[in-house]
């Protein structure tokens, strides 16, 4: 049965995987700093799900108002429930005025102010001077920013003649005897070769895992590659009970409508309507943060005040803005709710619901971009040759719950972070490690085993069940019983991963083995998820425990690192790993936790 | 077998930094034609091309005679670039296709001239 | 000549058959080009009857279930589902459009879906767009100018000047467009087609470029740029509802205009 592939090797000084964001931030900086890159992508880098970004990118310019870095790490610390590493998150909120800075000067079309400045609009859980009201952080290019950002960041990478792999499926990374990483093995679609790249540095940029669940605003392609190889190399993954789930998703497609929708005054209505969100955050209303209108908005379900037939949604309003203002603000949302729920946002409420957006948690990373390998003696010991940035890493700057602009925040700082890190430590002129013959064969042998599965069940079919599973017993809202049968059945459904078949033999653009290859990784995720979700008996940021409603920052205060045994039932070993709770400099110290209410 | 890269495949031999003047001329003569057109129509249903004497008569005037021989130039000028577009587009055997650019170009070039003669002579010869 | 026949080992056969459930009450026909690179065989079009009573809105839906749920060998291109990525342009009932954004409610009878028109086929609906990506890279897509950008801040741009931007940068190169365009047909080696073009006014509209002069040299070109004649199928067939065809008649008045 199994064949002998043909095999192309190559040497690189860095290979990045994906070109998100993050992915194509961080070639950038490796081009530039005279690193020989390569981008393995699994689509076109300017298909990647940066695009569909909408509402901004978080940045205390103060170009609207007066705004500091200092409150916008306030606001991302209280956003993260303290869970969020405040060093890191430090080294974000101030970088990311020089950051936005960067991308304009790079060409990226910002939306602009009268006197010419970018334009800045409100955006949940953004406030002035440490939460008394909403501020104008979140720089825009319209309601397509994501779009702007990821075009601008290709062209740079056309510009610096950075070297592209697309659609090319990375299979897995080629780890050495020491613990440390030395490239990864990769599928060209295309002509159906396999590749072995190896590399001083691998920086993974694959993005989240969105496609676990049933319901997301997530691509297609948001399956959790990185996690996945991540986990295959016996590496823990961090936080991953942290799911956001964003307030507007459109109900039925789960098409993303930004947040700033509400930043441009829209608001949020029930069967009765009534602004609830009045009751549940009486400072900033609609603009609290996600996870906060998230459980406002499932709890007034719950009440049974949902507006529809059944009363299974609730209410956006943007018609009381004005068509101008929405052509000229938000055209791309005003077009997606026509054609995805068939509403004019001009003239009636747009019907919504809490869909799953972000994943806080992922593989985690200190702020330079280094993949951690906490042990009991040291919680941030590295792995070397191995770096991760963008949604896949868990740096951690979100903690529990991510803050709107954040995430393209993330992407440009830890992806030009991961740059600057591996110029520091990739030296270009000593000799790469050798690849031994055998190096890469894990990596083939599955490729050829999902390659002619015969198993009863189709890929669809299994993944739809985890779907399920992740999307009844890991939602909104968790109890004890609900996470432990959770566990029990998504155990099931990843038992008879051994049973998938594949229908499609091919090797060029084989389709149907990609998918096969993206739900392996995304079982990993769905069982790191679900493991470290029952076994956090604490509410904290996206992790909404009814059993446990409180936060409890004595036991709780602290990192989850899962361990899934992807050889064996994807059993899932936890462990713990402290919060770091100090900042990089002496500039801003500490920020204490305490109650979180908007 | 193409082994060139896509960029260099694309780049080929660089911009001909002409094409301007070609697309210009062609509108000029576009609206050139416009007029010279509604005049030559007028023209013929004024009887001036009912025989042989009235074209003679009415090519005989330096008013009509003039404007005869700028819609010859314009509406031959126009037709040789517009049918080397067509032919470019459509025509990609090299060989062929500089040929017949030629061909339309001399035979434009011979009717115009010859109807430009013919157009003269009834005017300064009288024949 | 350019060649109007489809070469032997392209003409498209007639292939296999699906049919729904029979307790289906609101089927529908799609009818799929499909091409297997290993077979050698000719391209062929499947036919896979679907309820839509069991299907989402969009012809995506209606080819991800079909993946899922009746043959799991079919192959596109597809990932955001929401039209910004540009992943899954094809053909849909005779005219280039994003599935995701197509309704299947829109066409009547029997939904045709073919790859994207005059280019490669790497399988099924997946055409090879590496030229249309090379001709992209080759107009440089990026801001240059000379003048230093501000140490501590934004380049300024007015409102008006920005506005002159949009209905350019939102194209998701998608290249629909250039797809749709007989010009592009039978010249695509030479011209660069309408998406590519677009973009090459996105940054000759960007009051913050400063290489107008040198952009508009190294487009200024029978083939290049001249080879439109507004025959007007991109902007007809954007499924972003972008006007590429305006953007290309102002390139060529900006031409004119630096003349006399």
């Amino acid at each position: 049965m199994t064949e002998s592939y043909k095999i192309i090797d190559h040497n690189y000084d860095v290979v990045v995987m994906g070109a998100g964001g993050a992915g194509l931030r961080a070639t950038l900086g490796t081009v530039e700093a005279g690193l020989k890159t390569a981008c393995i992508t699994k689509v076109f880098p300017t298909r990647s799900h940066t695009v569909a970004a909408q509402g901004g990118i978080g940045a205390s310019l103060g170009n609207m108002s007066e705004d500091h870095w200092q409150w916008h790490m306030y606001d991302t610390v209280k956003g993260s429930d303290w869970l969020g590493d405040q060093d890191a998150i430090e080294y974000m909120c101030r970088n990311a005025v020089p950051a936005v800075h960067e991308l304009e000067h790079y060409g990226m079309p910002f939306s602009r102010t009268e006197d010419g400045k970018i334009y800045q609009r409100p955006f949940g859980g953004h406030t002035r001077d440490h939460g008394k009201a909403p501020v104008e952080r979140a720089c825009a290019a319209a309601d397509r920013t994501g779009h702007a950002m990821l075009h601008t960041l290709y062209q740079q990478c056309l510009k610096h003649k950075a070297e592209f792999f697309v659609e090319y499926i990375a299979l897995d990374l080629i780890m050495d005897e020491d613990g440390s990483c030395k490239g990864l093995v990769a599928w060209d679609l295309d002509s159906g070769e396999l590749h072995r790249f190896n590399a001083k540095m691998v920086i993974l940029a694959s993005g989240g895992y969105g496609r676990a669940f049933f319901s997301c605003t997530s691509a297609h392609t948001c399956t959790g590659d990185g996690h996945g190889m991540v986990a295959r190399a016996g590496l823990g993954l961090q936080d991953m009970e942290f799911v956001q789930f964003h307030p507007t998703g459109i109900y039925g497609s789960g098409c993303l409508i930004t947040e700033g929708a509400r930043g441009e005054g829209g608001y949020l209505t029930n069967s009765e309507g009534e602004r609830f969100m009045e009751r549940y955050a009486p400072t900033v209303k609609d603009l609290a943060s996600r996870d906060v209108v998230s459980r406002g908005m499932a709890q007034e379900i719950r009440d049974g005040r949902g507006v529809g037939e059944h009363g299974e949604y609730i209410h956006l309003h943007l018609e009381h803005l004005g068509s101008e203002v929405l052509w000229e603000r938000l055209p791309g949302i005003t077009e997606t709710a026509k054609i995805f729920a068939g509403v004019d946002a001009t003239k009636e409420p747009i019907p919504v619901l809490p869909t799953v957006h972000y994943n806080m948690g992922g593989i985690p990373t200190n702020y330079k971009g280094e993949v951690l390998r906490p042990t009991a003696d040291n919680p941030n010991a590295i792995v070397p040759g191995l770096m991760a940035a963008g949604e896949a890493a868990c740096v951690s700057v979100h903690g529990a719950n991510r803050l709107g602009t954040n995430s393209l925040l993330d992407l440009v700082v830890f992806g030009r972070a991961c740059g600057l890190h591996a110029a520091e430590v990739v030296d270009t002129k000593a000799p790469f490690k050798e690849l031994k013959t055998t190096d890469g064969d894990e990596a083939i042998a599955r490729f050829d085993r999902l390659r002619w599965a015969k198993g009863s069940r189709p890929t669809a079919d299994i993944r739809l069940e985890m779907q399920r599973v992740m999307q009844g017993n890991c939602g909104v809202f968790r109890t004890s019983e609900i996470l432990k049968e959770g566990v029990g059945k998504l155990s099931e459904t990843a038992k008879t991963l051994p049973d998938v078949g594949v229908s499609d033999r091919s090797l060029i653009w084989n389709s149907d083995l990609v998918e096969t290859l993206e739900l392996e990784n995304l079982m990993t995720c769905a069982a790191a998820t679900m493991n470290s979700a029952e076994a956090r008996h604490e509410s904290r940021g996206a992790h909404a425990h009814e059993d446990y409603p409180k936060r409890d920052d004595e036991v709780w205060m602290k990192h989850t690192i899962a361990t899934v045994d992807t050889e064996k039932g994807y059993g899932v070993d936890l462990t713990y790993r402290p919060v770091n709770n100090f900042t990089l400099t002496d500039e801003v110290s500490y920020i204490e936790p305490k109650e979180r209410v908007y | 077998m193409k082994m060139q890269s896509d960029l260099g495949r694309v780049r080929g031999l660089g911009s001909a930094k002409s094409g301007s003047s070609h697309w210009w001329t062609q509108r000029v003569t576009a609206a050139a034609n416009l007029p010279l057109g509604i005049w030559f129509i007028l023209s013929i249903l004024a009887g001036h091309t009912a025989d042989y004497d009235a074209v003679h008569a009415w090519l005989s005037s330096y008013f009509h005679s003039t404007m005869m021989i700028l819609m010859i130039v314009s509406v031959a000028v126009h037709f040789t670039h517009g049918l080397q577009v067509v032919i470019e587009d459509y025509v990609h055997n090299r060989k062929a296709e500089v040929i017949s650019l030629m061909l339309i170009k001399a035979v434009a070039a011979f009717l115009s001239v010859a109807a430009i003669v013919s157009v003269l002579r009834i005017v300064f010869a009288g024949a | 000549m350019v060649e109007f026949n489809l070469p032997a080992n392209s003409v498209v056969k007639e292939g296999k058959s699906f049919s729904a459930p029979a307790d289906a009450k609101n089927v529908r026909s799609f009818k799929i080009y499909r091409f297997d690179p290993d077979s050698g065989d000719n391209p062929r079009t499947d036919t896979y009857d679907i309820d839509l009573d069991k299907c989402g809105p969009m012809v995506l839906d209606a080819l991800i279930k079909i993946k899922n749920e009746i043959d799991a060998t079919l192959t596109f291109r597809r990932s955001c589902r929401e039209g910004i990525c540009g992943s899954c342009a094809m053909n849909i009932d005779g005219r280039n459009t994003l599935a995701c954004l197509k309704p299947i409610e829109d066409i009547k009878g029997e939904v045709k879906i073919y790859p994207l028109p005059h280019m490669p086929v790497v399988k099924d609906l997946v055409p090879d767009l590496s030229q249309p990506y090379a001709q992209l890279a080759s107009i440089e897509p990026w801001l240059k100018a000379d003048s230093p950008t501000p140490p501590d801040g934004e380049r300024l741009q007015s409102r008006e000047e920005r506005a002159k931007l949009d209905g350019l940068w939102e194209c998701i190169l998608c290249f629909s467009c250039s797809t749709a365009c007989p010009s592009y047909w039978w010249n695509s080696d030479r011209y660069l087609g309408p998406a590519v073009l677009l973009q090459a006014y996105r940054w000759l509209a960007d009051s913050r470029d400063e290489y107008t002069g040198e952009r508009l040299d190294a487009l200024e070109d029978p083939f290049r740029l001249y080879r439109c004649h507004t025959i007007m199928n991109c902007t007809n067939t954007c499924p972003k509802g972008l006007n590429p065809a305006l953007a290309i008649t102002e390139i060529k008045k900006m031409i004119a205009e630096r003349r006399a």
